[in-house]
């Protein structure tokens, strides 16, 4: 079942490798070779950091993740900017991947993330005691597909060649998708979300900017449609249109490529001829980045609807007494105590509010609203190692529960007693209704 | 020093400095994300107040400027040499430069030239051909559009200062320049606009012997004194008189709630005692709206420690009495509370707004029915060199180009000279 698991992953970086080494075909014995260092590395650093610092492990490879991304994006505005500009960009990036510096560290960076990626799937990953086994038959697998992927290589066709941004592109693509199937690595859902903050944002401080009137004056239509921007579609939209804009920018750039001058030549033939080869060889080029966009696709796909199941138990009915306290035993019918997230509904006076209790991994009891601060209260789930914000889809560290901020949980006041985890209904009800207003748009609400 | 200041002029004119800029304050919305959530406005308030941030803010508008000035410049010389005015081609100018080893001979290419679709004009030693419609005026706009926007941007973040102040009827109204007329009516009420549900017009009158009086409304706000004025919440400004058995002598307050619309609460504490008074606006039972219609009644609630009191309704003028307590509401008055903000960054805003309609109006149709296209052949010293410049229609015209390469070469092909 776990190498079921990896199947995605070692796909992926099958196919990651058999692009490195098209795209470095001038260094393919180097870049091969940094490959199988990288990968090895990968693999066996993370394995190691799991056992020492369980958490650390995804914090790394989210960061490399992130990072190339980025890298990613800058490469395809600076391939955009020379492609529209007077010059030829093609003769200029052709030999980057040429010199065997950048040949065998670009390999080996993206060889390494990939590898961290695999093993991050390894079932014990985050826990204490961690087989070295496994990482070493994963590295064992890394390499033979490796193998794979230099025959693969060599059968594929000559002309069909790839740009540098190209290939950044593709091997991006591929380190997205393979870690997509991952929730703590996944990095389209936390991009959706932080584009809906960031639009959230930007719309408030551009209507205060340009000094436009509140919601009392606006027309409820108009009204509307600026709530659309505080909405999770704009998140994802937002979150599509960053995730997929750099594999664009770069198919843009291989589109505006100026084609070789002929106006010098006399013959018409060949002139159309010389023309007709650039292009032919310019729309081959474009194949590898038109493939990852299909890739990029596959890794949002994967990421809004994840193969996972997460604990979301129905909430429980609790009253307050005479006091207005509201009193959860600790053990009984539900043990609070269990590592588990317990769901709990509070009514009163025709309001009703929604909170949990969660024994966070540092041992503590943490009482939070089924809300956050930012987004509309859709609840949370409980997932391997975290909780998920149903709305945004933005995973939370169970140890971070109980802090407040974010798309965190709100935390509650709350007093523990031996047996029982005390909770003021006032308090609670108060803080629901305050939380709720803020996150939904009512009207006169403010 | 001429050099320096070349390289200088390169720089802040170069097509890189906006997207180097824009991506510099990127990855500084990232930084900054990593430690609160409230990045935007953290890197508002970082920009605003640091210097060196918002010099580097300046280089967008200025490599703008610096932008139109190359775009113009280029436009002008390009024009230049189509009349021939000009001494000589530049190839920067143009997308393509050949020489050909040939005699400037132009007989008979006006008329194949006309055939294609453009007009001519051949004098002396030059031949000018171009068709459709230059780009380069939409280029200027969309240009001063971003000019604009930047440096309102720039102009806001340094510059704005918001002061908020209660309008209040039958008060002086709160100028930031001191304080101006006397506030004789505040009316609120429905607007058939596309835009606006609801209006709202402050009438002022005047402090000066000039009289008449002024109508502040909501958008586009109003310049007074100097500073912006834009109502941000209605609210009603009361005088409570609360008496009560323990509270002999009573209370009484004056102060401005914002409990509009009807059921948005305010409390009011009433002091040295352990009363709290939660007020409301009370919604007419007609369904009319109370700001609109100046019938303002208060509800409250009256609360000692955590134990509710008393529970009624006011209406203006009115009170209301029972078991020893009362409370009377000798007066409410509408209140806007108001800011008043000093930015003259959002001028430019809306100018920059105005900009970009008219530069995508010309862009858009020139770009694709009329896009303009040019080539230029200059004879002299047995040579002639051959220009061409295409903002649209690039394949058809290069044809056309090189065509006429080929008549003119005549009986020498291939004989490039560069």
């Amino acid at each position: 079942m776990p190498a079921l698991k990896l199947l995605p992953q070692l796909l992926a970086w099958t196919a990651l490798a058999a692009v490195l080494l098209r795209g470095c075909t001038e260094r393919r014995r180097l870049s091969a070779a940094a490959c199988a260092a990288g990968f090895a590395a990968g693999v066996l650093g993370i394995a190691l950091l799991a056992r020492s610092l369980p958490a650390t492990p995804y914090g790394v490879v989210r960061s490399l993740l992130g990072g190339s991304f980025l890298v990613l994006w800058v490469v395809s505005v600076v391939a955009l900017y020379r492609s529209t500009g007077k010059g030829r960009p093609a003769a200029r990036s052709a030999g980057l991947t040429g010199r065997p510096l950048a040949a065998g560290s670009l390999s080996f960076f993206f060889a390494l993330t990939a590898g961290g990626v695999c093993a991050c799937r390894l079932p014990a990953a985050g826990g204490d005691l961690l087989p070295l086994l496994a990482p070493l038959i994963l590295v064992l697998a890394g390499l033979a597909l490796l193998i794979g992927a230099l025959a693969l290589e060599r059968r594929l066709p000559a002309s069909l060649t790839v740009s540098f941004p190209g290939l950044l592109a593709a091997l991006v693509a591929l380190l997205l998708f393979s870690s997509a199937s991952l929730l703590r690595l996944d990095l389209f859902s936390p991009l959706s979300m932080k584009v809906m903050k960031g639009t959230h944002d930007f719309v408030h401080q551009f209507m205060e900017s340009i000094l436009i009137p509140d919601h009392i004056f606006v027309r409820p239509a108009i009204w509307g449609y600026i709530g659309f921007l505080f909405g999770k579609e704009v998140g994802f939209w937002g979150g599509m249109v960053i995730w997929f804009t750099p594999v664009l920018l770069v198919l843009l750039a291989l589109r505006f490529e100026l084609l070789p001058q002929v106006s010098h030549i006399r013959q018409g033939a060949l002139r159309r001829k010389l023309l007709a080869a650039a292009m032919r060889e310019r729309n081959l080029r474009m194949v590898i980045p038109g493939l990852s966009l299909a890739v990029f696709a596959a890794a949002a796909y994967q990421s809004c609807y994840p193969s996972v199941e997460y604990w979301d138990p129905k909430p429980v009915l609790v009253s307050a007494d005479a006091a207005g306290e509201i009193l959860i035993p600790k053990k009984g019918e539900i043990n609070l105590e269990d590592g588990k997230l317990h769901k709990y509904l509070y009514r009163q006076g025709g309001h009703e509010a929604r909170f949990f209790v969660l024994l966070t991994p540092t041992g503590k009891l943490s009482v939070d609203l089924d809300a956050c601060a930012i987004c509309k209260p859709d609840g949370y789930g409980q997932a391997e190692g975290t909780v998920i914000c149903y709305y945004c889809k933005t995973l939370i560290p169970l140890d971070t529960v109980g802090k407040p901020g974010g798309c965190n949980p709100v935390p509650l006041a709350f007093s523990e007693k031996a047996d029982a985890v005390h909770i003021n209904g006032v308090t609670l009800m108060n803080e629901w209704t305050r939380t709720v207003q803020s996150t939904t748009k009512k009207e006169g609400g403010k | 020093m001429k050099r320096t200041l070349a390289a200088l002029w390169a720089a802040l004119s170069s097509r890189a400095l906006a997207p180097l800029v824009i991506g510099f304050f990127f990855a500084l919305y990232i930084g900054i994300a990593f430690f609160t959530d409230e990045t935007l406005t953290v890197l508002i308030a970082l920009t605003g107040r640091n210097r060196m941030l918002a010099a580097v803010l300046a280089l967008l508008p200025l490599n703008f400027a610096c932008r139109m000035v190359v775009e113009a410049t280029g436009y002008l010389k390009r024009r230049r040499a189509l009349s021939r005015a000009a001494a000589a081609l530049e190839p920067a100018l143009y997308d393509e430069t050949v020489e050909l080893a040939a005699a400037p001979v132009f007989a008979g290419l006006p008329e194949r030239l006309s055939a294609a679709g453009y007009r001519t004009r051949v004098s002396g030693e030059l031949l000018a051909a171009w068709r459709g419609v230059s780009l380069s005026p939409a280029r200027l706009v969309f240009l001063a559009t971003a000019c604009c926007l930047f440096a309102g941007i720039l102009v806001s973040l340094v510059g704005r200062s918001v002061t908020r102040q209660p309008v209040i009827e039958g008060e002086l109204f709160p100028s930031p320049s001191g304080t101006g007329g006397l506030v004789q009516r505040i009316i609120f009420q429905k607007s058939f606009g596309y835009f606006l549900a609801k209006d709202l017009v402050m009438e002022v009158a005047a402090t000066g012997p000039d009289g008449g009086s002024k109508e502040l409304g909501v958008y586009p706000p109003n310049l007074v004194g100097g500073a912006f004025v834009y109502p941000r919440y209605l609210g009603v400004a009361l005088t409570c008189k609360f008496t009560a058995p323990d509270l002999p002598g009573g209370f009484e307050h004056s102060d401005i709630f914002a409990i509009y619309p009807p059921g948005k609460e305010a409390q009011l504490a009433v002091k040295g005692s352990p009363y709290k008074i939660t007020l409301t606006l009370e919604k007419p039972q007609d369904g009319s709206d109370p700001y609109m219609t100046g019938q303002l009644a208060i509800h409250f609630k009256l609360v000692k420690g955590s134990d509710l009191v008393l529970e009624g309704s006011v209406p203006k003028g009115g009170e209301f009495a029972r078991d020893g307590f009362r409370l009377a509401i000798p007066e409410a008055r509408r209140m806007v509370l108001t800011d008043f903000v000093v930015d003259y960054g959002v001028l430019l805003i809306w100018g920059a707004g105005l900009l970009l309609l008219v530069a995508v109006f010309v862009w858009l149709p020139v770009r694709l029915f009329f896009p303009r296209r040019e080539m230029l052949f200059q004879g002299g010293g047995g040579t002639v060199r051959a220009c061409s410049h295409a903002e649209g229609g690039a394949r058809e015209h290069a044809g056309v180009f090189h065509e006429v390469l080929d008549v003119l070469a005549g009986k020498q092909p291939d004989s490039p000279v560069s």
